[in-house]
């Protein structure tokens, strides 16, 4: 029964991480961009709910929706499109200025205190199933992921920006040839990254109940990890790649020694590192250095 | 249809093309052809827009178009088979096809061009559903002229079309291009394969180390000294 209930939280730990990789992974798929101001998205869907705390939770989390992806936009519109013949080491850089400066800006405006928002709370109150408690945030995290990820499959596979998006991931300029505007899929590709985040800004603030500056920071982190344990520029790799983490990290949680678990991070990338020396494409191997024009 | 004056284009501080002048007249097969490196593909890249040109002019169907974007040029029906085909290997030959007809919203049409292509290429009706990966050369080579005559193109920029492939399939590559012109569209192909070129193309231009050095209707250049010195660069001495 516990190994059922671990089993839980780490799937519902695993579904968050691999919204964020997947936020991650798409832009860098299309782009050969990683983008690290992808926490400060996550971040900013938080202060959203922070702003409009006290409204319905309906209006907070499609503010908090709308918010990040116009956010996402806007990065990709002042930061990221001038640099797009940049080589990949220029963009990442680039990514670290966007990610700092809107740190900061939230730091000046809001302060350093973490601040309380109540954004549904009562998800916390466990369910119970035949002696499995299941906290109802967590199967919202597992159900709500699924969602997504089914929709974008099915966006992938049947929408004509999807199909664009794939190919323009798989050849940007052959796309282009084809007549793929490359303004738009990249805009396109922003947006769905910046709804991804948006849905981990949610499940955070709904989890720890509070918003900082720094909230996107280790999260954006597990995302980069997950996304190039999966194999960096596969999307199934990205989500792949999450739940990974999210079960090595709850495994380790559960059956390291007491005395071990404060370390339990270290240990998670103690396993990814092993992992990396043993397999360095990650999971779905996938050209990703290829030529970006 | 297309006209380009003294192009020049250079990567760096190494031009690759040092002032070109090419007439192509529609309803033409017109042929680049020279040796390895004499700027050929960066010649249909620059027409394509995805190598910008340091100087000169490229006229399009009336329009100037040097600069602009290549899905831009998509639009105004130009279309390229890249070399090495360049065909999205991990989604379906069905789905590039598709892909051909970005820059069209005509569904009745695109069904139409698309069951012409399948008429055309029936190899590829076979593996409709199948990954394009999964294609042999030749067959790539018919889905990437495919996929470009899915934008209904007027002018169709082919890059050594004939590049790897067994002789026989290099003959139904042709006839699909004989096909096309029949049909009434332009072609500018640029070919290493001498023979097949001045064999296909009504007019040949011989490009070496980014000059043009010489050219005409294929059938007066065919064989004679003053084409050989062209091509092999004696010109120049």
């Amino acid at each position: 029964m516990i190994a059922l209930q671990n089993a839980i939280d780490a799937i519902s730990l695993g579904a968050v991480y691999a919204l964020a990789a997947l936020g991650i992974g798409l832009i860098f798929s299309i782009m050969r961009l990683i983008n690290f101001a992808h926490g400060e998205l996550i971040m900013l869907g938080g202060f959203t709910l922070y702003a409009l705390a006290g409204q319905p939770y309906l209006v907070m989390g499609l503010a908090a929706i709308i918010v990040v992806a116009i956010a996402a936009l806007g990065m990709e519109r002042v930061a990221f499109r001038p640099l797009r013949r940049a080589n990949p080491a220029t963009l990442l850089i680039a990514s670290f200025a966007v990610s700092y400066l809107v740190q900061h800006i939230v730091l000046l405006v809001f302060g350093s205190r973490p601040m309380g928002v109540d954004f549904l709370a009562q998800l916390g109150q466990s369910i119970e199933f035949g002696g499995l408690r299941v906290p109802g945030l967590q199967l919202a995290a597992i159900i709500i992921t699924l969602v997504l990820l089914t929709a974008l499959a099915l966006f992938f596979r049947h929408a004509p920006t999807g199909v664009q998006m794939r190919a323009a991931a798989e050849d940007f300029t052959m796309a282009r040839l084809v007549g793929v505007r490359a303004n738009r899929v990249i805009a396109a590709a922003f947006a769905i990254s910046g709804v991804l985040a948006s849905f981990v800004s949610l499940f955070l603030v709904a989890q720890t109940g509070s918003v900082s500056y720094k909230m996107g920071i280790s999260m954006v982190l597990i995302a980069f990890v997950a996304s190039v344990i999966g194999g960096m520029g596969s999307l199934i790799g990205a989500a792949l790649g999450g739940f990974l983490v999210g079960l090595v990290s709850v495994s380790l949680q559960a059956y390291l020694p007491v005395d071990l678990r404060p370390y339990r991070d270290a240990f998670v990338f103690l396993a990814f590192i092993a992992f990396l020396l043993w397999r360095p494409q990650g999971i779905m191997f996938r050209r990703a250095d290829r030529e970006r024009v | 249809m297309l006209k380009i004056e003294n192009l020049k284009v250079s990567y760096g501080s190494i031009s690759a093309l040092r002032g070109i002048s090419i007439d192509v007249a529609a309803g033409e097969i017109v042929a680049v052809i020279g040796p390895n490196g004499a700027g050929k593909s960066t010649l249909l890249l620059t027409i394509a827009g995805v190598v910008k040109a340091a100087g000169g002019e490229i006229v399009f169907d009336g329009h100037r178009v040097h600069g602009q974007a290549p899905e831009k040029l998509v639009a105004r029906r130009m279309a390229l088979v890249p070399e090495g085909r360049h065909i999205f290997g991990s989604l379906t030959v069905a789905e590039n096809l598709a892909l051909g007809a970005t820059t069209r919203n005509d569904r009745a049409g695109i069904a139409a061009d698309t069951e012409r292509v399948l008429a055309m290429f029936p190899v590829l009706r076979d593996r409709y559903r199948g990954k394009a990966g999964k294609l042999s050369g030749g067959e790539q080579q018919m889905l990437a002229i495919g996929r470009a005559l899915m934008s209904r193109p007027k002018l169709l920029l082919l890059d050594e079309p004939s590049l790897g492939l067994a002789p026989l399939v290099v003959r139904q590559v042709y006839e699909a291009i004989f096909e096309l012109k029949q049909q009434g569209l332009t072609v500018l192909i640029v070919e290493q394969s001498v023979n097949r070129a001045l064999a296909a193309a009504d007019r040949t231009y011989v490009l070496n180390s980014g000059l043009i050095a010489m050219s005409g209707r294929s059938v007066d250049l065919h064989g004679t000294a003053e084409f050989d010195a062209a091509y092999f660069g004696m010109a120049r001495t």
